[in-house]
């Protein structure tokens, strides 16, 4: 095989483009189509604070280890979900990688932080475990991107996610779902923007991507994954991708560009915006979803910081005012 | 494996669909259409992950 730009060796085979790289070529691809992605979505301007949601797995690493090479100002945010080993391992992959280049990491375990975990919520709350951690995530990332005040959230969503949701949610006709099915979801109602800047790429290109970059991740699959609705979806789409390339891409950027405006305005939130009794989210219902959550779970929102004593000593004109030293 | 293979050939043979593997051959990609040893040892590594939310 050879690298369709240089026609050296090639390293790597993207079936979709009908076209094999070298490792300097297909790495520029990944930037590229990162960069076309911003570009096209208008997700980011230069000089944006970005707040990376970071699993430790390959998507996000990869996700963040692109932004900075494109010169985005990003921390990133690592959240314990308290599943076992798991977790634990996870957050090793997310914390070295900031180590090894100096990036500020925030990390937050939610056994410690909010009283519960993602096994124990889903029980207590009778939901799915893909439901209760999604739920938690969504929250927690949402209220860590509006504290910092960054200009947007860029979670690791890459094209084979996004087409196993849009299959998903088409199957079932999920026409509010259908709605905010968008590469960036605009900030507002006190929401973050939210991007996801490797809708263009796929899985086994994130995972090639560490590889060749050298990036360690987790490999493993998340325990509390096996078998749900998501990953049938993305065999059933494997399946046809291995017959017909091209598929992921044709399905999810066809219903981009000819059939979302359709549904657009459905996922918009019903109703006046207003805010959660317990934690102040922005939604539509007194106790939002993540409070219920945590709440059946036996868990608690951590205590506001305790009041700094200011210390007061003598005032001192500086011929402006006053001010206390 | 009893005599050289092409990684396309081996993954077929183990009815792995291609796009949902890289395979790793002392750390570093194997393309599709590389020759596999019998002595060669090989990590096949799965790379969908699911939970997505």
């Amino acid at each position: 095989m050879k690298c369709r730009v240089c026609r050296g060796p090639a390293v790597v085979d993207v079936r979709r483009h009908n076209a094999n790289f070298c490792e300097e070529h297909f790495l520029k691809l990944c930037r590229d189509q990162v960069e076309k992605a911003i570009h096209d979505h208008r997700m980011l301007e230069p000089g944006d604070r970005v707040l990376v949601a970071v699993s430790g797995g390959k998507d996000s690493l990869a996700l963040w280890d692109i932004l900075l090479q494109l010169g985005y100002e990003t921390d990133g945010l690592y959240l314990g979900l308290g599943i076992g080993d798991y977790s634990s391992e996870s957050g090793r992959f997310a914390t070295g990688f900031a180590k090894e280049r100096g990036l500020n990491l925030e990390e937050v375990d939610i056994s410690s932080e909010y009283g519960f975990d993602i096994p124990g919520g889903s029980r207590a709350a009778r939901r799915a475990p893909c439901s209760a951690c999604g739920l938690t995530k969504r929250h927690l990332f949402d209220e860590a991107a509006t504290r910092g005040s960054y200009d947007a959230l860029a979670t690791g969503h890459n094209l084979d996610d996004e087409a196993a949701v849009l299959l998903g949610n088409v199957l079932r006709w999920e026409h509010e779902y259908l709605g905010r099915q968008r590469p960036v979801l605009p900030a507002g109602d006190g929401f973050p923007k939210k991007i996801k800047p490797l809708v263009r790429l796929g899985e086994r290109e994130m995972a090639a991507y560490c590889v060749l970059r050298g990036i360690d991740y987790m490999v493993e699959e998340c325990p509390m994954a096996e078998g749900n609705r998501h990953l049938a979806y993305k065999e059933a789409l494997n399946g046809i991708e291995d017959r017909s390339p091209g598929t992921k891409h044709s399905f999810y950027f066809g219903f981009q560009e000819r059939t979302s405006v359709l549904f657009a305005g459905a996922g918009d939130s019903a109703g006046r915006p207003t805010r959660c009794d317990r934690c102040g989210a922005p939604g539509n219902s007194a106790v939002c979803a993540f409070c219920r959550l945590m709440e059946r779970a036996g868990g608690r929102l951590p205590a506001a910081p305790e009041p700094v004593p200011v210390e007061l000593g003598a005032t001192r004109s500086n011929g402006q005012g006053s001010a206390t030293t | 494996m009893d005599g050289p293979m092409a990684v396309s050939a081996l993954l077929s043979k183990l009815e792995i669909p291609r796009d949902t593997v890289l395979v790793i051959r002392d750390g570093t990609l194997v393309p599709g259409d590389a020759m596999l040893g019998p002595d060669d040892h090989i990590e096949i590594r799965p790379v969908i992950s699911g939970g997505r939310s």
